[in-house]
């Protein structure tokens, strides 16, 4: 989106950014926090080991812990598939929440749980609604499934006939073996979005004979969800909904520590240097500049998925020859996770694409709606009559920097594509707002100071 | 006689090499003939002995023998007509022996008998028999043969004697020194002694009955009692020499005569728990028999006498009535060692279709008579004897038309499926499975009467006198095609209890086929069994309608057509229709239809040509009310304790406000049961319906056991209630007042839609007045797409920024409800 700055100037850009955040938020202004008594760390080795772990466990990779509430949504999960599976019944459920709060990372632990409480007696389909977008690539996907599972020969050229009768065969064969087959429907909406629901009504119909023994779980983001569904589906569907909530931000809090602690008696890691570590995040988190960077994290979004990204560029950043974590690690995720990506592109842009930007506002201020470059152009040669500045410059130049801020997307084009008229003639709007253009203006360190006299000049605030 | 009667005895599966586990008898070299199975011998007896042990890995090419159709003549000659042959010449002797000395009773396997003799007999059948029943062209199918004024037909089960050399193999060697040899044979236990170790030592076999010297100190420690109750390890009925493995169980598929004269079946092996890859598992019964795939050719002699081989059902009911009486319920493949429950539509009819994989070795030398273009694939890629040792030969695809799927089944039979459901709540949600429709719909009554005599006139008459086409509409969960299915079945029933004409049943679903079109490929395939595609098919339909006279077709049977979800056929020019409504109205078509659909005016939206013949007779099935709902659940709980009757009527006004859905009605009252269930689990009350004991006490404790008025709210608030509230009241700080001044900017412009620009303004203008810190508006844009994105606000995509249109997508009360009295932002109550 924006565009190709050289790196040093990203770098000083992101210091200038840091300090200037500092001083806007209420993120204070210290130094780090280290108490003198805590050891110095002198093996990187240590360290690096810690980090891996640390990410390993962030990234999802290993057992991960759960609030409260998502144990009890997985106890009810977990139930309702033994019930299927034991007594042999029909079932349809809806996992619904907000993204990032644990849908997905619920339903595969209790997977991996029920596999390991009755195995051989489940089957597993998975299918996610941005991959396969249409009724019959699905359809496919659930037979190369249901025969990769159980080893038989799948054929690419089965027509979509043929696959929805081998999945009535199946279902069937697997019911009369005792085994149950779970349906995984990611992206529950994307399928209910099918012209005529095919796949949807065809699954929960089977579900409705005696021959077959299915479960099919919906995980969507959509809080409306089952209203997308047609009335025939919605009638075969069993109106179970397991609903996620985002935590608030007390248990949320009370969780991060151990998610960054350390096991102090593991193989790999050192039981000294996890002591250490541990005691140092304890009293990291007890500091008031943490809280406080917490708390405006925790105020964008309390999803934990985003808090394990925040802790994941936190432990990113530790320094590895001091070998514990700091308050500029923190600042430094914070500063990441919360960028300006309009303002980097205004600061990056050129006098003459300024100039531009300023033209195209005042003519919104001018009640003119709808505008295009050859009126910006003029708008932008009218100042320079007014007031004859060296920043003239000829009609193609301009359209060169026109071209530049479309492609960093400042501007866009009014009706959503490029006509044949050419690119001059086409209407246009402005995507920045008058305040972000002033502490764009502001911030840039090649904006003329005439530049700014005008445009505040003729700004009615 | 002794020549002949081993000669008899020698049609018996054949003898393998004993080996310590019945589970793992493999090929192995033949001890008899010395000769390695694959290769294809003349002798006929070689290639039909055959063990139910064995995987069949390799078949020697036979005939597949013909499908009984109309045309065979079931013969009805008994073994004294082939004696009479034999006497003229066309037979072996050895037949006509057979026929005479053939009892159930008395054993033809002499006890007495020399092991050695064994080999000299066989080379003598060699010269005896010269026909190969591979080449033979006069086979006669017959449908039942009687043998000794029994008569055994196919589908009865039967036991199967086994021969002698495995009857021998568990006591092989001498009782006393244990070498093998010339052994005489104790008529109690059938164990073997060397003459020269009996004692007192004997000079040659003994004629009568001989006792080995166990049985006769049994016998006379138990003086005084007769023969007859001699301890256990002397197996005397059949059914316990079954269960021994000392005797086989076969169901008979095929009968035929061989060009001979000899009568040979072809029988379907049963095995008992012990044989299986994982043996006997606790909850296997004692009479239990998996069937297998497993089939085999043996001649009829063979055969001891008749079993009773039933499905659960008929276990149950069967009152043990006669010795023989088994149970099988699984099917047992032994090639992938896997289980498979037996539908019901299977247990009564032919389990044709699996064929183990190996059988597609076999060079189909005649095929059905309408062969499809998938029987000449099979061909071309099948693999030739003798190279058909791998396991698994890739040939055919699963999920193509005709796919093996023989492979998939459950590798031990798990014990929660042989429980009965035993508490009450268990039988409650068993009972109100949506899969559990009973016999008769209540509350239908009138439709069904109505649907069963359009369907009733149309296969008796023939002409249709009530018209020709049925349309049914109704809202979805009104019991339509269950009604539907009701009434085929009674017609069913009637029909096999010969009341009714034969007739034909095709079953479409408007969203099972691909597209429109198609339904005249599936049409055309029913009829005909013929796959074209849908123009050549259309085609090949017309004509076949338009025809005034049935001259070329095979059978003028009354096809009904039932078409599910008829709305999804339109199309641009609704051709589909207008031929699926239009067929029935020619003369001697014999096409009845049934179309269900959701709207009660189809027709009339469609072209006024199909509306005149789809619209004329209609049954419209209205949504339930709350009495007819709590009448359905009622039958359904019938005899089953686990409701106040209160909650069920709350749970059917409920549901009867909203819809009028049957299959709601009945997902709340599971879910009641299954949160009743819960409850009463952790519920520390004593005798709070645990089991079946304690029902005493348990009476008095009657509201815990039951599912009460709290369950079914809580199910309801499950089921129906819009979960965006909670949402809301659990989102960010910065979401609430962004929701916030979405709603301050509805109320001041008056319109739903906004910009980003306006509400970000409004959000600054509100933190500046309260003391919230701004935020910008990068930050603002994210928040305000994860609102979208679980649309609790309708929103375009973030790119626009700020000329992204939004819109709050419920209603701003609900939005006061939840965030009114919000203590995160106390302050939010006077904005709203």
């Amino acid at each position: 989106m924006e565009g190709s700055s050289p790196t040093r100037r990203r770098r000083k850009a992101v210091a200038e950014e840091e300090n200037q955040i500092a001083s806007s938020t209420d993120i204070p202004k210290e130094t780090d926090i280290v108490p003198s008594k805590r050891p110095r760390n002198n093996d990187p080795a240590l360290a690096r080991r810690a980090i891996s772990l640390l990410r390993s466990r962030l990234c999802g990779h290993s057992q991960p812990l759960l609030l409260p509430e998502a144990q009890e949504n997985e106890r009810k999960i977990f139930e309702l598939l033994s019930e299927t599976i034991r007594n042999a019944s029909n079932n349809s459920i809806l996992l619904l929440g907000p993204r990032g709060c644990g849908k997905s990372l619920v339903l595969n632990k209790v997977m991996v749980e029920i596999q390991h409480e009755y195995p051989e007696r489940l089957s597993v389909i998975r299918l996610s609604g941005l991959l396969h977008t249409d009724d019959y690539s699905a359809l496919r996907e659930i037979a190369k499934q249901l025969c990769v599972e159980h080893q038989l020969v799948f054929s690419k050229a089965a027509s979509f006939d043929d696959n929805s009768q081998f999945l009535t065969t199946m279902l069937r064969e697997c019911a009369l073996s005792h085994k149950s087959v779970v349906f995984i429907l990611d992206d529950f909406d994307l399928f209910a979005q099918m012209s005529k629901q095919k796949l949807l009504y065809n699954l929960l119909n089977i579900m409705q004979s005696r021959e077959a023994q299915a479960l099919v779980i919906g995980v969507s983001c959509r809080l409306d969800a089952d209203q997308l569904l047609e009335k025939r589906v919605r009638s075969r569907f069993s109106h179970r909904k397991i609903l996620f909530n985002p935590p608030s931000a007390d248990d949320l809090q009370k969780l991060l520590p151990q998610l960054l602690s350390l096991p102090v008696d593991s193989s790999t890691i050192d039981t000294n240097y996890a002591e250490a570590f541990n005691a140092s995040i304890q009293d990291m988190f007890k500091s008031k500049d943490v809280k406080n960077i917490l708390l405006s994290i925790t105020k964008v979004d309390l999803s934990p998925r985003h808090m394990l990204n925040f802790l994941f560029l936190v432990v990113c950043a530790m320094d590895w020859k001091y070998g514990f974590l700091s308050l500029s690690n923190f600042k430094q995720a914070c500063v990441a996770l919360r960028r300006q990506t309009k303002l980097e592109s205004m600061r990056d842009a050129s006098v003459l694409e300024l100039y531009l930007l300023v033209s195209m506002k005042r003519l919104e201020g001018k009640e003119r709606e709808t505008y295009n470059f050859i009126t910006v152009f003029k708008e932008y040669k009218s100042l320079h009559d007014s007031h004859s500045t060296c920043d003239l410059y000829p009609q193609e130049v301009c359209q060169r920097a026109f071209e530049n801020l479309l492609d960093r997307q400042l501007i866009m084009i009014a009706d959503g594509r490029r006509s044949s008229i050419g690119i001059e003639f086409c209407p246009v709007k402005l995507l920045v707002s008058s305040y972000e253009i002033e502490e764009g203006l502001k911030s840039s360190p090649v904006c003329p100071a005439i530049l700014l006299q005008w445009f505040a000049h003729e700004e009615f605030k | 006689m002794e020549a002949s009667g081993v000669h008899a005895g020698a049609c018996l599966p054949q003898a393998l090499p004993a080996s310590a586990s019945p589970k793992k008898r493999s090929w192995g070299s033949d001890a008899l003939a010395g000769e390695s199975v694959p290769d294809v011998t003349p002798s006929p007896l070689k290639t039909c002995r055959r063990s139910p042990r064995t995987p069949d890995i390799a078949h020697p090419p036979r005939l597949r023998p013909r499908k009984l159709g109309f045309d065979d003549v079931p013969d009805n000659s008994t073994i004294q007509e082939l004696q009479e042959k034999a006497e003229q010449g066309q037979l072996s002797p050895g037949a006509a022996q057979k026929g005479t000395e053939k009892t159930p009773k008395k054993l033809p396997l002499p006890k007495k008998k020399e092991l050695n003799a064994r080999t000299s007999n066989l080379s003598n059948k060699n010269g005896i028999r010269t026909l190969n029943p591979v080449k033979t062209p006069r086979k006669t199918f017959l449908d039942y043969v009687v043998v000794d004024r029994i008569k055994f037909q196919t589908g009865d089960d039967v036991y199967i004697r086994r021969t002698e050399e495995d009857v021998d193999e568990e006591a092989e060697g001498c009782l006393v020194c244990g070498k093998s040899g010339k052994l005489v044979e104790c008529d109690n236990c059938s164990r073997g002694v060397h003459l020269k170790c009996t004692d007192p030592p004997l000079k040659k076999v003994p004629k009568g009955e001989w006792l080995c010297s166990l049985c006769v100190a049994v016998a006379k420690s138990q003086s005084g009692k007769s023969r007859v109750n001699v301890p256990n390890d002397t197996l005397k009925t059949a059914r316990e020499l079954l269960l021994a493995s000392k005797l086989w169980a076969a169901r008979i598929e095929r009968i035929w005569r061989e060009a001979d004269g000899m009568l040979w079946f072809q029988g379907r092996w049963y095995v008992i728990p012990e044989e299986t890859a994982v043996g006997r598992q606790p909850h296997n019964l004692r009479r239990e028999l998996f069937r297998t795939n497993h089939l085999d050719n043996n001649e009829v002699a063979s055969i001891l006498r008749k079993c009773n081989v039933m499905g659960p059902t008929e276990f149950r009911n069967s009152g043990r009535d006669g010795d023989d009486v088994f149970l099988c319920e699984y099917a047992y493949d032994p090639q992938f060692e896997t289980f498979k429950r037996i539908s019901d539509d299977d247990e009564n009819g032919q389990a044709s279709s699996d064929e183990p994989e190996d059988s597609q070795t076999e060079i189909e030398e005649d095929h059905e008579s309408d062969s499809d273009s998938h029987d000449d694939n099979k061909r071309s890629s099948q693999k030739l004897l003798g190279s058909s040792k791998k396991s698994s030969p890739p040939t055919r695809a699963a999920n193509v038309r005709g796919g093996h799927l023989s492979k998939v089944g459950a590798k031990v039979i798990p014990a929660t499926a042989r429980r009965k459901p035993a508490t009450a709540f268990e039988r409650a949600k068993a009972a109100l499975r949506l899969t559990a429709t009973p016999e008769s719909l209540p509350c239908r009554e009138r439709e069904m009467g109505e649907i069963s005599a359009f369907v009733t006139d149309a296969v008796v008459a023939g002409n249709g006198t009530l018209g020709h086409c049925l349309y049914i509409s109704g809202v979805p969960g009104t019991g339509k095609t269950a009604t539907v299915m009701e009434v085929m079945q009674k017609l069913k029933k009637s029909y096999e209890e010969k009341n009714l004409q034969p007739y034909r049943f095709v079953e479409i679903n408007g969203l099972r086929l691909t597209y429109p079109e198609h339904l005249y490929t599936v049409l055309h395939e029913a009829l005909t069994g013929h796959h074209v595609g849908w123009k050549k098919a259309l085609q090949l339909l017309d004509e076949r309608f338009s025809n005034p006279k049935p001259s070329r077709r095979v059978d003028a049977r009354p096809c009904i057509l039932f078409i599910d979800e008829l709305d999804l056929l339109v199309t641009r020019n609704q051709s589909v229709l207008y031929n699926v409504f239009d067929w029935p109205t020619r003369p001697h078509s014999w096409l009845f239809v049934i179309g269900i659909a959701n709207t009660i005016d189809l027709p009339e939206r469609l072209l006024p040509r199909i509306a005149s013949r789809m619209g004329l007779q209609r049954v419209s099935f209205s949504p339930y009310s709350h009495e007819q709902l709590q009448r359905i659940i009622s039958t359904r709980l019938e005899a089953i304790d686990a409701f106040e009757s209160q909650a069920v009527e709350f749970a059917s006004r409920k549901v009867a406000a909203v819809s009028g859905d049957a299959r709601r009605a009945l997902e709340l009252c599971r879910r009641a049961v299954e949160i009743a269930e819960a409850r009463c689990a952790n519920d520390p009350k004593p005798g709070s319906g645990k089991s079946k004991g304690c029902r005493v006490k348990a009476k008095s404790n009657d509201k815990g056991n039951l599912a009460g008025m709290k369950d079914v709210e809580e199910a309801i608030k499950e089921m129906f209630q819009a979960p965006h509230i909670k949402i809301m009241g659990r989102c960010t700080k910065l979401a609430k007042i962004f929701l916030v001044s979405m709603v301050y900017e509805q109320h001041k412009s008056g319109m739903m839609e906004t910009t980003f620009e306006k509400v970000a303004a409004i959000f600054t203008y509100l933190c500046q007045n309260n003391n919230e810190s701004p935020v910008d508006w990068d930050t603002l844009l994210s928040i305000g797409c994860s609102l979208g994105a679980c649309r609790l606000i309708l929103c375009e995509a973030g790119c626009r920024h700020r000329i992204q249109k939004l819109q709050l997508n419920f209603p701003t009360d609900d939005v006061s409800f939840a965030l009114k009295e919000d203590p995160e932002v106390p302050w939010i109550g006077k904005y709203l």
